[in-house]
């Protein structure tokens, strides 16, 4: 109980501090629109105009993405920048579980993407925001967003090691974008994309939120799938984040970039 | 003349050198040359999919924009990392023309943003099996080469804007978001507003990616050369733009003395 008292401040704690920074929230207000308008115009020049609330939906979850890989590849370095990363290592809980917490607000200020290009494409395009199944998808939404927070803890620690993470974030975006079928199918992709898309949790919680917004399959086997892979994610993360941070102490480089 | 074009040339491959001691090969390859060419991809696999336009029509397309990032960022760079480090009032402070010390930073990036032009088509081409004819490629060259200058020109402008605003990376992260959408590079412009089509004139891309596109249909660089030039100009206005607005704020910033201010 207090382990999870801990995550749910401590995500809440780094979500008030992301929402502070004016850039952040400018970043995250516009360009998950702009994709989203871009999705719309795709769509309509492709002749499938009823496809097109599956279109803000996959718009949304790219910027749920977006804000997973580049929150949680710049978790520690944000922190070592601020001055905070000895602190927060110092704390007397594992690390997995103070990082944790970073991950899953940067998820949860990724719903906004997901809200604004739902909204958008309501208001400016008059997209019915009619979803086969309005429950399945108000659980799939933030089950995803939790998934990719969990994901999120493996990437920061992975990150921990490279010295270049940011060259690797800014790598990510587009192939999850693609290899998860957010927008495309992954079926018009190569054959030998599928079993890169099969171990990714971004596939099937993508997959969960598009089947409960169009009614295209059942969205609990593939929400339970997403939430499998990223609960592996989080042990693995957690399980490298403590290797990382004792070699860290030990070579004394915690606060090295 | 000639000390005139050793401070463009030589000034600013020094400046692209300083500004950029930060950057690793990782970082390059990772960030300007994986990146552009899977957003490539992704486009191209999207419009295939929905049946919006051919490969030829995407990988061209992409291949002009995979420039922008490089320029449009580098140009920003150009005068917001010289506040950033502390080297803003010297470079000020120089008896020479600071038009001239700022227009010649964007050909390093210029180059730049062409090598990764030409490699993101050049891969893109061999993995979805694009042809492109021999006769075109200098053609080709040329106009990817103008691109890259007219955004590193537009970035030149962003980058004066941020004497003014601080938060000018946010305005060259919407607007290289906004180049996807606005540029004729993934939608058709047939497809997209009025409003969007007329605004997408007046940004680089554009017209680079339609020059483009027709030297690779094989219509000869004739059909293509008006195109050519419309982005030659609109490189040329934003050189004009990104020259007063540096003159004009920096006046204002020593005015006001908010020049160090971040």
């Amino acid at each position: 109980m207090r382990t999870l008292r801990m995550i749910a401040v401590g995500a809440l704690l780094h979500a008030k501090q992301l929402s502070r920074s004016p850039f952040e929230i400018a970043t995250a207000l516009i360009v998950p629109v702009v994709q989203a308008t871009l999705a719309v115009y795709l769509f309509r020049a492709g002749g499938e105009p009823g496809r097109l609330l599956e279109a803000a939906v996959g718009a949304g979850l790219m910027g749920v993405w977006s804000s997973v890989l580049f929150g949680s590849g710049g978790a520690i370095q944000n922190q070592r920048w601020q001055g905070t990363l000895e602190m927060i290592m110092l704390a007397p809980r594992p690390p997995a579980l103070v990082v944790l917490p970073i991950t899953l607000a940067t998820a949860l200020t990724g719903t906004y993407a997901m809200v604004a290009t739902l909204a958008w494409g309501r208001l400016l395009y008059g997209i019915p925001l009619t979803f086969a199944d309005p429950l399945a998808f108000a659980v799939a939404v933030p089950g995803c967003i939790i998934g990719l927070g969990m994901f999120g803890l493996l990437l920061a620690s992975t990150f921990v090691l490279l010295r270049n993470a940011n060259a690797l974030t800014n790598t990510l975006e587009y192939p999850i974008w693609l290899v998860s079928g957010m927008l495309v199918p992954i079926t018009a992709l190569p054959g030998w994309t599928g079993p890169i898309a099969a171990v990714l949790p971004t596939t099937w919680g993508a997959r969960a939120v598009r089947e409960a917004a169009t009614g295209s399959g059942p969205v609990w086997p593939s929400l339970g799938v997403c939430l499998a892979i990223s609960l592996a994610c989080l042990v693995l993360g957690a399980i490298m984040m403590t290797h990382v941070e004792r070699r860290a102490r030990a070579a004394a480089t915690l606060a090295l970039a | 003349m000639t000390a005139l074009l050793r401070l463009v040339g030589t000034g600013g491959v020094i400046a692209y050198r300083a500004l950029f001691n930060w950057t690793t090969p990782a970082m390059f390859v990772g960030t300007l040359l994986v990146g552009p060419l899977f957003q490539l991809l992704f486009f191209a696999y999207l419009g295939r999919q929905l049946g919006v336009a051919d490969d030829g029509f995407y990988i061209t397309g992409n291949a002009v924009l995979a420039a922008s990032l490089a320029c449009v960022f580098g140009g920003t760079m150009a005068v917001s990392n010289e506040r950033r480090f502390g080297t803003l009032g010297h470079v000020l402070l120089s008896p020479r023309s600071r038009t001239a010390v700022f227009l010649g930073r964007v050909l390093p990036y210029a180059a730049n943003g062409l090598l990764i032009a030409v490699t993101t088509m050049s891969a893109a081409s061999l993995l979805l099996g694009l042809r492109v004819p021999l006769d075109a490629l200098p053609g080709l060259l040329l106009t990817l080469a103008v691109a890259a200058l007219a955004c590193g020109f537009f970035g030149l402008t962003l980058g004066a804007i941020g004497l003014r605003f601080r938060d000018v990376w946010l305005v060259s992260n919407v607007s290289v978001a906004l180049l996807l959408l606005l540029t004729g590079v993934n939608v058709p412009a047939a497809g997209l507003p009025a409003w969007m089509r007329v605004t997408g004139e007046l940004l680089p891309i554009t017209h680079a990616a339609e020059a483009a596109r027709r030297l690779v249909a094989g219509d000869g660089f004739r059909a293509a050369a008006p195109q050519l030039a419309a982005e030659l100009a609109i490189a040329a206005t934003y050189a004009v733009l990104a020259a007063l607005l540096l003159k004009v704020f920096e006046a204002e910033s020593r005015r006001r003395a908010s020049l160090d201010t971040l």
